[in-house]
């Protein structure tokens, strides 16, 4: 029945247009005394006489979820002093209490957002103080080296309320929030804090809840790090130096930001990523330093489930689905990429995964454009499979455990904080209304739940019309009614506040609006009062209800799962789904279609790359991922998943192994902003899903190393991958390579080319190159010996004064020393080359290849003595000032000259022709084919020390082979097959299938795109999207920004 | 080092001058470059111009009447191969900036002329000719009207007596639709891809300009003299090809209803990576496209991976008229890899004979040269080679013998010296 027993708690309506104002101020004049009662700053004087309340609250009959796992029905809930008394459904009204009847109604603990910035100013950048480079932190003071470590930063000290963004976030029913300053790569500690309109003392729940992480370095205006390959490994750095800073006992070093960095160990530590492989980033660097991160997620979790659940991490994540694309326009439709299509169509079901894997997961408002979108998007979540109980959980519970607070935040349980919201019935139902949301017991009328309702038909008079019949249906807030006057249907608009009604209508023969005013009559069901008749007479009238409205729920059929697309591996162009065909909730990475047993090539020319040359007519039987037998007639095998390929008019050769390559990396191939960045490692940015990885099996390359730019002297770390399309960055490293490390020389490491301000970083020119060199040797040497030392010191040596302070740059080029790491260095000029070789010679280490090396041919010689390699381009030349002298006839000469020598990319586009370039080398200079073949195989394979493995087609190698559909040297040859381990990850066959299926795919959700902006859903214009291809002088500035 | 270059380019430069002798190719494979190919073919020199061409079945031709009989036997001969939009002369090192004379400031300058700033001596060009590439149009960069390219000879004293076909187009960069901004003052970093709010500026801007050089070059008398609006005159009364440089679609469309609008008669599309989604329009329109470095990664992600490699093959069976061309990264020194471009479109769809007529008799007729070369027939010139293997293969292009006009021109280059030098000072064979 409408008109229920109702408490008038605020006087201010929400429906008065005109009080909206005073509405504000009554709702903070209250909140401020309530809190006052609630959470008592006992030491701030009272200006004027003291209001110290201890009202007990008691909310009956009700439906209480205390949290997802337990429902109370018919239950009450007492609080006191902004703390929950108790919860239950035997609870004993105390005399002298306020009681609010919520029958029908249901409260749920207030919701907890985990990753917010409430109250927290960001960051304002320092101002830069120089036109060019800058090397060292604009911070003042005793802080650490690095402005994006900011691990002093503590958000309660920084917290001020924000009334507006605190009233957004109580309208969608949470009481309390994680909120830190989002700026650095280490944020320093987060605050919980209750979302009331109070004052700060009142409102922290939990000053230092956790430690904040990112790999952005937000405001640091410093150079280092430019690139994520460094952001990780200042991050690394910080560990090691905060553990040292804690074990040192001299002191001599005082450090802000270390002293803090220590201090927020002991908090749950919350790493932002903004990929999924940003989260296998960041559980990585957890790994090293025992540390289980939460991490934020960014949405596109689904797309690795595996990994991240073998990371045992949890995740708070973002509901920020993506809007459709205008794809009406066929030209602009084809600039939306695959990956973008399929990510809008599957962005809803993240939290469904996640779910589905067991891996547990809180929910945030982070990351949406618009916090109006939140429940929208929960409720599209919940569509898509994400179970109620789930939801709540991830708004609640786990939170709470998440930040330590599950004590107080999380639950409807006696002794926590009264936080906690008042609905009309499931949180989770689209037409279900937040009432109230009670934060620290301060409460905050969102709607109404005394607002009457009027539904039904009732007996209506007015003026001289009896009889007449009035029906009033819609929202409770928002009523639409019709009546038949004189037989004609008329809509009649109905307001109510409180308990007055205001009624108006235009019936078609009167010559105006007849306006009707009146009061309802609590529990009598009807209506009377005054009204003007449009010739200004006044007239009485009354409506009484004849019918109540009967709630008809209709079944809803469109509840169910909606569909969408698989997950493809890579999610790119080209990628595959699973062949087992369950989309992404699956236990185990299975491989894909073309993985077979056994793979038996018949009849083909084989280009061994061994002794015996090239083999004519030749079987070559592969399984278990080696090559296994070589012969004249192999027979079938007869295993369930064999493939026989007939090789007839066509050639095997071993895979192509491209010595220099950019491809496959993540947001930054250069830390070039120091001489040396022996610290940062290629390997902990591998992209597996590059599309250029696919791009490259179509030319039949099967091993790349991806090295480090060539912008300083000293660059980073290499990674080998083999070319394991749809794997993820982990599986595509090479098993068991021998480390390498980026030098580079020349124009590039002085900076010639950069513009006219990089005129600061040492070296500006050759003479200092050779210096940076001599400088960190020795200083390399020396920390070798002392690392040396300090491992067979005793412990008491090892516990006093100053401990061995592990340093990672220091460490990698300690390992070229030690024969552990080889260095493949960019070079072009004879004058460099002979130089480094000489500071090797006086060192004690060796250069393993020079790459570029386009003067190579002048000092053959010497690099013939001392063993060191070669990688060339075929025939680039005058580019720059350095390749002057550069001839095609490189690679021919230095081969000539015993030299171990490669041709490389350096180039994405090139490296797919790497055979061509190869070719070349017949050209100039009279390369004999097979030989032409090796510096494309088996010579990148002894320069990267895998010439066991790979590089030749021999029984027991690695099978690793392409078949190409002619002689591989030609211009006219294609590759047919690319195989790597005995997978053929590349099938010209398989290729054109693809590129059909992607076209249905694409179409199919291209029409859903459609679909929803004809239901007027918001879409974005679509704008061409160039990747970023790395070579090795590209620089970055804001290496997160891809 | 310097003298033995000197002196070895002039002794080139006086050979050259003293070869003009009548000569007889006789045996070898002659691609014509007209889609047809001739075995054991018999082709005459005399005057500078092919004056026969037949087989070696046929009886009907004189051997005595040439001083000299080249034995072409089991060799390929091909008409000189033409590199279109190029900046070959006038560039010598990209990264040095007094060695760049490719780019004036501004932005629009159609009486900018290469010819003048072309450098016959450049370093880079007997490395270029030496691959087989004989003719290049040279082609001026940056601006939205960037200058009048001319077509030269890659042999010669100065760029006098190099100039094959002075001024024979001028050359728009089609305003972007959408744009992308350098974000730092070191012009290091690009910014994301937006709409290029200054396109219909730039727009009203071209057409006012031409409009403009419409009524300058139709009034019966001229207040002022309009040096801009004198160099479009050409485009205007089709003695110039408007080359319009564009990659989108929509831009490919926008420059055809621009041509089709100002009825220009002859006009090409440079560039056209999307010129596969309209090539009825072109075809209807008479638009050629000097399709852009086949060398080249597929644009967008789910595009076929071999997309740019089969563009030619794509205008081929469209009836669209096609050439290849070089332009981007290194460009200058890279035109030497011409035939290759040529050869992966052989790969990818084209018979060997279409891809050399897309680097010959096409790129002749694109540019409008074609009645005197592009291909081997009597009458053209005898710009034409010698290679002892398939030309467009790099496994076996080796160019013996050249020919610009009927002179054998010298194949040896800086390159091959310095190669020579370091074989000698390690004792190799």
């Amino acid at each position: 029945m409408p008109f229920p027993f109702k408490i008038l708690f605020l006087t201010a309506s929400k429906r008065g247009v005109n009080t909206i104002d005073m509405k504000k101020i009554i709702t903070l004049m209250f909140a401020v005394a309530v809190a006052m009662a609630a959470r008592a700053q006992e030491t701030f004087p009272v200006n004027g006489t003291t209001n110290k309340l201890h009202t007990v609250y008691a909310f009956a009959n009700a439906t209480i979820v205390v949290n997802a796992d337990e429902t109370l029905k018919e239950a009450t809930l007492l609080i006191k002093d902004g703390i929950i008394t108790e919860a239950g459904t035997h609870v004993k009204l105390p005399k002298g209490c306020v009681v609010y009847d919520l029958k029908g109604k249901t409260i749920y603990p207030g919701l907890i957002d985990a990753y917010t910035t409430y109250g927290v100013a960001d960051a304002k950048p320092l101002p830069r103080t120089t036109a060019g480079p800058q090397m060292e932190s604009n911070v003042k003071g005793a802080y650490g080296w690095n402005q994006a470590i900011r691990a002093d930063a503590d958000a309660y000290k920084l917290f001020m309320i924000n009334g507006a963004a605190a009233d957004e976030m109580r309208k969608l029913g949470f009481g309390a929030v994680l909120t830190f300053q989002k700026d650095g790569i280490v944020r320093g500690s987060g605050a919980v804090v209750a979302l009331a309109d109070a004052k700060e003392n009142s409102l922290i729940i939990a000053d230092r809840a956790a430690a904040m992480f990112s790999f952005d370095k937000g405001t640091s205006t410093q150079d280092y790090p430019s690139s994520l390959t460094g952001a990780i490994a200042l991050l690394r750095q910080t560990y090691l130096d905060a553990n040292w800073y804690k074990n040192d006992k001299t002191k001599k070093e005082y450090n802000i930001s270390l002293d803090a960095f220590n201090s927020l160990q002991a908090l749950p530590q919350i790493f932002e990523t903004t990929d999924k492989f940003n989260a296998l980033r960041a559980d990585k660097i957890g790994d090293e330093f025992k540390v289980r991160y939460i991490i934020k997620g960014c949405g596109n979790e689904y797309q690795r489930l595996d990994e991240l659940k073998a990371t045992n991490c949890k995740f708070i994540i973002p509901l920020n689905f993506p809007s459709a694309f205008d794809v009406e326009d066929a030209y602009d439709a084809a600039n939306v990429s695959m990956a973008e299509l399929k990510h809008w169509e599957m962005a809803p079901v993240n939290a469904f995964a996640l779910e589905k894997n067991y891996i547990p997961f809180a929910i945030t408002t982070a990351d949406l454009k618009d916090k109006k979108e939140f429940w929208k998007n929960l409720r599209k979540a919940i569509q898509y499979g994400l179970s109620e109980q789930q939801a709540l959980k991830s708004l609640t519970t786990i939170p709470a455990e998440m930040l330590n607070v599950a004590d107080k935040l999380g639950s409807i349980k006696s002794g926590m904080i009264a936080n906690f919201i008042i609905t009309s019935g499931n949180l989770f139902d689209e037409k279900t209304i937040i009432y109230e949301n009670w934060v620290e017991g301060i409460p905050y009328k969102i709607n109404d739940y005394n607002l009457i309702d009027l539904r039904g038909t009732y007996d209506f008079t007015y003026g001289s019309k009896t009889n007449l019949q009035l029906k009033i249906e819609g929202e409770i807030e928002k009523l639409k009614g019709t009546a038949v006057i004189d037989t004609v249907k008329t809509n009649v608009n109905i307001t109510v506040s409180g308990n007055s009604v205001s009624i108006s209508f235009t019936p078609k023969d009167a010559n105006g609006t007849i306006r009707l005013s009146g009061n309802i009559t609590t529990g009598t069901s009807k209506m009377t009062g005054k009204g003007q008749l449009p010739s200004g007479e006044w007239t009485d009238w009354s409506a009484t209800l004849k019918t109540a409205f009967t709630n008809v729920v209709k079944k809803d059929s469109t509840k169910k799962q909606p569909e969408f697309g698989k997950v493809v591996y890579p999610f790119s162009a080209y990628g595959q789904p699973h062949p087992d065909d369950e989309g992404f909730f699956k236990d185990k990475i299975k491989e894909f279609k073309t993985r077979y047993d056994a793979v038996l090539i018949k009849h083909v020319t084989v280009w061994t790359n061994e002794a015996e040359g090239i083999l004519k007519n030749q079987d070559v039987y592969i399984t278990e991922g080696r090559i296994v037998r070589i012969a004249d007639d192999i027979n079938a095998p007869k295993m369930a998943y064999a493939k026989v390929i007939d090789g007839t008019g066509k050639h095997l050769t071993p895979g192509i192994i491209d010595e220099h390559s950019h491809i496959a990396i993540s947001s930054g191939v250069n830390e070039g902003t120091q001489a040396s960045s022996a610290e940062v490692r290629m390997g902990d940015v591998i992209n597996s899903e590059d599309i250029n990885i696919y791009r490259q099996l179509s030319g039949g390359v099967t091993t790349s190393q991806l090295l480090h730019g060539s912008a300083n002297p000293i660059g980073g770390q290499s990674a080998i991958i083999k070319l394991r399309w749809g794997k993820a960055p982990e599986e595509m490293k090479f098993d068991k390579a021998d480390g390498s490390i980026k030098f580079a020389l020349g124009e590039n490491v002085k900076q010639s080319n950069w513009g006219d301000f990089n005129t600061v970083r040492f070296p500006q020119s050759r003479m200092g190159v050779e210096q940076v060199y001599y400088d960190y040797f020795t200083r390399a040497k020396e920390y070798d010996a002392k690392q040396k030392a300090f491992a067979t010191s005793s412990e008491k040596e090892k516990t006093a004064g100053s401990p061995f302070r592990r340093d990672l740059e220091m460490e990698a080029i300690a390992e070229i020393l030690n024969k552990k790491r080889f260095i493949t260095c960019h070079s072009y000029v004879q004058s460099e080359i002979n130089m480094l070789m000489h500071v090797g010679d006086s060192l004690g280490f060796q250069v393993n290849t020079f790459t570029h090396i386009l003067e190579g041919y002048k000092v053959a010689d010497k690099m013939k003595e001392r063993g060191i390699g070669a990688s060339s381009f075929s025939d680039w030349w005058a580019y720059k000032m350095e390749v002057k002298d550069a001839i095609p006839y490189n690679a021919s000469l230095l081969n000539q000259m015993g030299v171990v020598t490669a041709i490389n990319s350096d180039d994405a586009e090139m490296g797919r022709r790497l055979n061509q370039e190869a070719a070349k080398a017949i050209k100039y200079g009279g390369m004999s084919e097979e030989d032409a073949l090796k510096l494309v195989t088996l010579n990148p394979a002894k320069l990267l020390h895998l010439d066991k493995k790979v590089g030749s087609i021999k029984v027991g190698k690695d099978a690793d082979v392409v078949l190409w559909s002619d002689n591989p040297l030609s211009v006219y040859a294609k590759v047919e097959k690319t195989i790597i381990d005995g997978i053929i990850y590349f099938d010209n066959e398989e290729d054109v299938k693809m590129r059909t299926d992607m076209q249905k795919e694409r179409a199919r959700i291209i029409q859903k795109m459609l679909d929803e902006k004809k239901g007027g859903a918001p879409v974005v214009k679509p704008v061409p999207k160039k990747q970023k291809l790395y070579k090795c002088d590209d620089l970055e500035k804001d290496y997160m920004q891809e | 080092m310097k003298k033995i270059v000197l002196v070895l380019s002039v002794f080139s430069a006086l050979s050259s001058f003293a070869q003009n002798k009548s000569v007889l190719i006789t045996g070898g494979t002659a691609h014509l470059g007209n889609d047809s190919i001739i075995q054991n073919a018999v082709i005459g020199i005399k005057d500078g111009k092919i004056n026969l061409v037949t087989t070696t079945v046929a009886s009907n031709y004189d051997k005595n009447s040439y001083t000299e009989i080249i034995d072409a036997t089991g060799k390929q001969i091909y008409p000189g191969f033409i590199a279109p939009n190029s900046t070959l002369g006038l560039t010598e090192i990209e990264a040095v900036r007094a060695t760049n004379d490719f780019r004036e400031t501004g932005v629009s300058l159609p009486n900018m002329r290469t010819l003048i700033a072309y450098n016959t001596d450049s370093k880079l060009i007997p490395t270029v000719r030496t691959n087989g590439i004989l003719l290049a149009e040279i082609t001026p960069r940056g601006g939205i009207i960037s200058g009048t390219s001319s077509i030269v000879m890659l042999d010669g004293w100065n760029w006098e007596d190099a100039a094959y076909k002075a001024d024979d187009g001028i050359h728009i960069n089609w305003p972007r639709i959408v744009s992308r901004k350098l974000l730092d003052e070191d012009n290091l970093l690009w910014g994301p891809y937006e709409k290029n709010k200054e396109y219909n500026r730039q727009m009203t801007e071209l057409k006012k300009l031409f409009d403009d050089a419409k009524a300058y070059n139709e009034a019966e008398t001229k207040e002022e003299t309009n040096l801009r609006l004198e160099a479009l005159k050409g485009i205007l009364d089709g003695s110039k090809t408007l080359f319009i440089h564009t990659n989108e679609v929509k831009e490919i469309v926008e420059a055809v209803n621009f041509v089709k609008q100002y009825q220009i008669k002859k006009a090409a599309i440079v560039g056209g990576k999307d010129s596969w989604m309209v090539t009825q329009l072109l075809k209807e329109n008479n638009i050629a496209v000097v399709v852009a470095r086949l060398h080249a990664l597929p644009e967008h992600p789910e595009e076929d991976v071999d997309g740019p490699y089969k563009l030619p093959f794509l205008l081929q069976q469209a009836g669209v008229l096609y050439c290849l061309n070089n332009e981007g990264d290194m460009e200058a020194a890279g035109t030497r890899n011409l035939p290759f471009l040529a050869g992966t479109a052989a790969a990818y769809g084209l018979t060997k004979e279409q891809a050399v007529k897309a680097i010959t008799l096409n790129t002749a007729r694109i540019l409008g040269i074609d009645k005197t070369t592009g291909s081997i027939e009597t009458g053209k010139d005898a710009t034409l080679f010698i290679s002892t293997g398939d030309a467009l293969d790099m496994r076996t292009n080796n160019v013996e013998k050249a020919f610009i006009k009927g002179k054998s021109i010298d194949l040896n280059n800086d390159q091959k010296e310095l190669y020579l030098k370091y074989k000698n000072k390690y004792g190799l064979k």
